[in-house]
């Protein structure tokens, strides 16, 4: 595959949009031997036939990922007891647009949003920070019990929130930090995936650039600021992406880690639509659609990482 | 090392073989290396700290919880029971019916999850005009958290409102469609992160593979089953532990669309432990968190086994 | 046993002509090597012969068969990929047998398979390599295993798509001739693509030079070599590459000369040339001699005049490169051959009876 030799573990691979130009790409890899292929752009036999017919199944396809956020759509802009009396059809009933600046202020999802945000926030950094920071140890530094340390950071897998759940639960409780930001933040601030991600970007950079760095008088810092976290940007972006959409859809923590509405999370606040009385059922659903947005955004703009991201480790390259 | 009779002189080793190292250097080497591992350990503090306090303590206070009885009055201390709780609440039926239902759980959503997940990437890895819509149409639901896709199927399976709340076989109300309902959410959920990878690993089969395999005499099905499903097979085995764990970290999508009715039938063991009624005491609570962390460690097990046993196809 | 018929096929992709108006025929039994440089079409050509891209217009037959519209799995071709293409989950028993399990239709009993696939790994001496898998294996080893997957069906026609690209120098010489020797040995029609003319050269019955989507001349390697057919053939095929240079062609009493802007050359035949028309000249390294430039104008010679650039040392002969004019031009001389010194002016003298004679304008030969 070609690679860019100024950032590493870039690679083609995992990103849906370039399913053309991948071949393209490892046609260019073959430089030595004959250069530039004639882009194949319409490769294969292919009658107008089955590209008809591939395009219903696609269509079909498509319709069941959209209907079920059709539906959502539809119910969070409709009139929600008109809609009912209307006996629930396909189509919008009422539509009551200013729901979503009702969600803001009667549902309370400004507030929501603002706490989501600082603590995703948070957490996204301290994880960066210390991931980077313990990776580099793994990659570059020797110490001793190195082995053991890292397998104390490897057996943290095996205790996820889910299990601790009830004793972190008292730790935070013990410290009197229910309701606060550092109650939804500090379990969170350091994670062995991150780790990982990160400790594998950094043991692809080639040893010689480390040699060239001592000799030219680099010192552990400057080397890893100037040298080690620039080159591995790709795998930090997708890891910062990953850590975002983690932190940002977390439920079970914020959860029990609050007992007070002002203290929701975004993701909290969308049981509330349990307690909606009928005629309040769209602000419920459009609270989904306002917790689901931000990431819409990151999954259109930052596609590449969020895909390099949830692929690394299961597809090779 | 260095050879035994430190500071020698050239002279002593005639034949110039050995590399005698003064005293002043090996010190500076020492120093050097205990700066070197204190720079380490300055590295990893913050992160081994927040291991300490937050995932190997809770363990020890889970073992704690676990082996004494919470009194009835607030003040007073607990009792120590031994493993009689332990055994008691892992050998009851609330363990057993959270096994059965997260069982049940990962059954329903781990096939479908990966055979839906295929047949999208399948259909949408071809040149076509317009395909690149369609891929991100597909990925689309890894914006979804499972709280917004439990409030979108809410809109589907509710008994008072959802649009399919007749539908027998989705039905809340019984307990039986009610786990499968739920667990449909988490299909959903889960289709853009299974098209991602899955289309992902069909991007790394080389053209020329299946260009062989069509030469060679394969229909387009033989094809897909003898040559493109085995190379794709790692990336099938991650995103199957990868839904395990999500099936056993299933929680909000209970809470949000049965509350873990009717009459418990959608309790998965994490909802047991979570217990957001409060209808268990501590120590069954953390009996409960022990199974569920040794349930944990096999499938971690399974992870590591089949990481390390990675296929490598090098050609 | 079929050849293969290409007969006005021309491919398009979107606006782009990969192939144009391609007439070509190959004989049953031929080992036919395409030729020319990348985005020339030969691979598009191949691919369109297995099945894999379909014809846009034209008729192309294999053996008796029109074939425009069949499947590959019907067309009975085998093919050899430049990647090999093996099924690296398979042992290397399993990729040979694969064409016989593929086709359920035209499925061979097990007893029959395996001792085609026993007979087809003999004759690669893959014998031993049978229950290995692909990875294990060194590019030589899979690319015999390629091949052997391609034999195991006895097919009408093998296609070869630059198969010894991946292979390095030595390993290249040594399966060129046992390419060779298995076409020998089977007889079967080889539609061969390279850009490399070395390959084609010790290859094939018949060369077919390719550029642009355009054949540019097909025939037996020494014809091609000795009468090219147009300026892009005559510099493609021969290393070193034969020397050109732009003139105009004087017919005289008794010889034909160029008139060039840094010497004359005296041409043997003109062929179709008409006086005072623009040519280029051609002439091959071989052909080539230098003479002192003091001797001008004491036979009143033909010559060219140049300085020695560099003298290139090859062991068993002797290049020497020369700056004529803005170009360069390259000798090639016996080690024993009176050489130049770096520097020194001379002049190049060509054979009359081996200067190839171009029209400027269309680029085809004259001669």
């Amino acid at each position: 595959m070609a690679t860019d030799d100024t950032t590493l573990g870039d690679t083609t691979l995992g990103n849906p949009a370039l399913a053309d130009a991948t071949t393209a790409e490892s046609d260019a890899a073959l430089e030595p031997v004959g250069a530039a292929k004639p882009p194949r752009a319409t490769r294969g036999p292919g009658s107008l036939a089955s590209k008809l017919a591939w395009y219903v199944v696609l269509s079909a396809l498509s319709l069941l990922v959209l209907f079920p956020i059709y539906m959502l759509l539809l119910r969070a802009l409709s009139n929600p007891l008109r809609y009912i009396n209307a006996g629930q059809p396909l189509y919008p009933v009422s539509i009551q647009w200013d729901v979503f600046s009702r969600a803001f202020t009667e549902a309370e999802m400004g507030r929501a949003l603002t706490l989501s945000f600082v603590v995703t926030l948070i957490i996204v950094i301290a994880q960066l920070l210390t991931s980077v920071l313990a990776a580099y140890a793994f990659a570059f530094l020797e110490f001793p019990f190195k082995r053991l340390m890292f397998v104390v950071v490897v057996g943290t897998l095996l205790l996820p929130i889910e299990v601790t759940l009830i004793a972190n639960i008292e730790t935070i409780r013990e410290l009197r930090l229910l309701n606060s930001v550092e109650g939804l933040t500090l379990p969170f601030l350091a994670t062995a995936i991150g780790i990982f991600l990160i400790r594998q970007g950094f043991l692809g950079i080639p040893s010689e650039l480390r040699d060239a760095s001592t000799l030219d008088g680099y010192g552990h810092l400057r080397f890893l600021f100037r040298v080690a976290v620039p080159m591995t940007r790709p795998i930090i972006g997708s890891f910062v992406v990953i850590s975002f959409l983690g932190a940002w859809n977390q439920y079970v923590w914020p959860r029990f880690a609050t007992d007070r509405n002002a203290w929701q999370t975004v993701q909290v606040a969308l049981r509330n639509i349990g307690n909606e009385n009928p005629d309040q059922l769209n602000l419920g659903f459009a609270a989904a659609v306002i917790a689901a947005l931000p990431l819409l955004v990151l999954l259109i703009f930052f596609q590449r990482q969020i895909v390099r991201g949830l692929t690394a480790g299961a597809v090779k390259g | 090392m260095s050879s035994a009779p430190a500071a020698t002189e050239p002279a002593a080793d005639p034949a110039g073989t050995t590399l005698a190292v003064p005293p002043a250097a090996r010190a500076e080497r020492l120093r050097r290396r205990l700066r070197e591992g204190g720079l380490a350990y300055l590295f990893l503090l913050p992160s081994l700290v927040v291991f300490a306090v937050f995932f190997y303590y809770p363990l020890y206070r889970l073992v704690w919880f676990a082996t004494h009885q919470q009194s009835r009055f607030r003040n007073r201390p607990a009792t120590y029971v031994g493993t009689e709780q332990l055994t008691e609440t892992l050998s009851g039926n609330d363990f057993f019916d959270g096994l059965v239902h997260s069982g049940l759980f990962m059954v329903y959503t781990v096939p479908l999850g990966i055979v839906l997940g295929v047949l999208l990437a399948v259909a949408a890895h071809r040149r076509l005009r317009g395909i690149k819509i369609f891929q991100t149409i597909f990925s689309s639901t890894v914006a979804s958290s499972v709280a917004v896709a439990s409030v979108v199927f809410t809109t589907l399976v509710n008994p008072e409102m959802g649009y399919f709340r007749d539908v027998s076989w989705l039905s809340l109300r019984s307990g039986d469609s009610a786990l499968f309902a739920v667990s449909l959410s988490s299909v959903w959920q889960n289709l853009g992160l299974t098209f991602i990878v899955v289309l992902a690993a069909l991007q790394t089969v080389p053209d020329e593979l299946t260009e062989a395999a069509t030469i060679d005499g394969y229909g387009p099905v033989r094809r897909f089953f003898r040559i493109t499903v085995p190379l794709i097979s790692p990336a099938l085995l991650f995103l199957a532990i990868v839904l395990v764990v999500h099936a056993l970290q299933a929680y909000a999508q209970i809470e949000i669309l049965t509350g873990g009715g009717p009459g418990g039938a959608t309790e998965t063991l994490l909802f047991k432990i979570a217990d957001p009624r409060g209808v268990r005491s501590l120590g069954e609570r953390a009996s409960l968190s022990l199974g569920l962390f040794v349930l944990t460690a096999v499938v971690a097990g399974f992870q590591y086994s089949m990481l390390s046993k990675r296929v490598h196809y090098g050609d | 046993m079929s050849g293969v018929t290409f007969d006005g096929v021309t491919k398009r992709f979107g606006d782009v002509v990969a192939v144009d108006q391609l007439s070509l025929q190959i004989h049953d039994g031929e080992f036919m090597v395409l030729l020319g440089p990348s985005g020339c079409g030969k691979s598009t050509a191949l691919r369109m012969v297995a099945g894999l891209e379909e014809v846009t217009s034209g008729i192309l037959t294999i053996g008796e068969r029109v074939v425009n519209h069949v499947p590959p799995r019907e067309r009975d071709i085998a093919m050899v990929f430049q990647s090999y293409a093996l099924y690296p989950h398979m042992t290397v028993a399993k990729n040979i047998e694969s064409p016989l399990v593929a086709n359920k239709a035209a499925r061979v009993d097990a007893a029959r398979r395996a001792e085609r696939v026993r007979e087809a790994a003999a004759i690669l001496g893959l014998t031993e390599y049978l229950d290995r898998k692909p990875g294990e294996l060194s590019g030589g080893q899979r690319q015999r295993v390629a091949l052997a997957r391609a034999i195991v069906r006895h097919p009408e026609v093998f296609l070869m798509d630059e198969p010894l690209s991946n292979l390095d120098a030595k390993l290249r010489t040594q399966t060129r001739l046992e390419l060779v020797e298995l076409h020998r040995r089977l007889g079967t029609t080889i539609i061969y693509v390279t850009h490399d003319q070395v390959e084609a050269m010790t290859m094939a019955d018949r060369i077919a030079v390719l550029a642009d989507g355009r054949l540019q001349q097909v025939g037996e390697p020494q014809a091609v070599y000795e009468r090219p057919a147009n300026l892009f053939v005559a510099s493609f095929i021969g290393s070193p590459p034969m020397n050109t240079i732009a003139g105009t062609l004087s017919l005289g009493p008794g010889a034909a000369t160029v008139a060039t802007a840094v010497g004359a050359v005296e041409v043997a035949d003109p062929g179709t040339g008409v006086d005072g028309a623009p040519v280029v000249v051609g002439v091959r390294p071989e052909h080539l001699d230098l003479a002192p430039v003091a001797s001008a104008g004491a036979d009143g010679a033909a010559g060219l005049e140049g300085t020695v650039e560099n003298v290139e040392l090859l062991g068993h002969e002797r290049h020497v490169v020369c700056r004529v004019g803005e170009s360069l031009m390259t000798l090639r001389h016996p080690n024993d051959h009176p050489a130049g010194a770096v520097g020194e002016r001379v002049r190049l003298v060509a054979d009359p009876k081996g200067v190839h004679l171009f029209d400027a304008r269309t680029t085809e030969r004259l001669n």
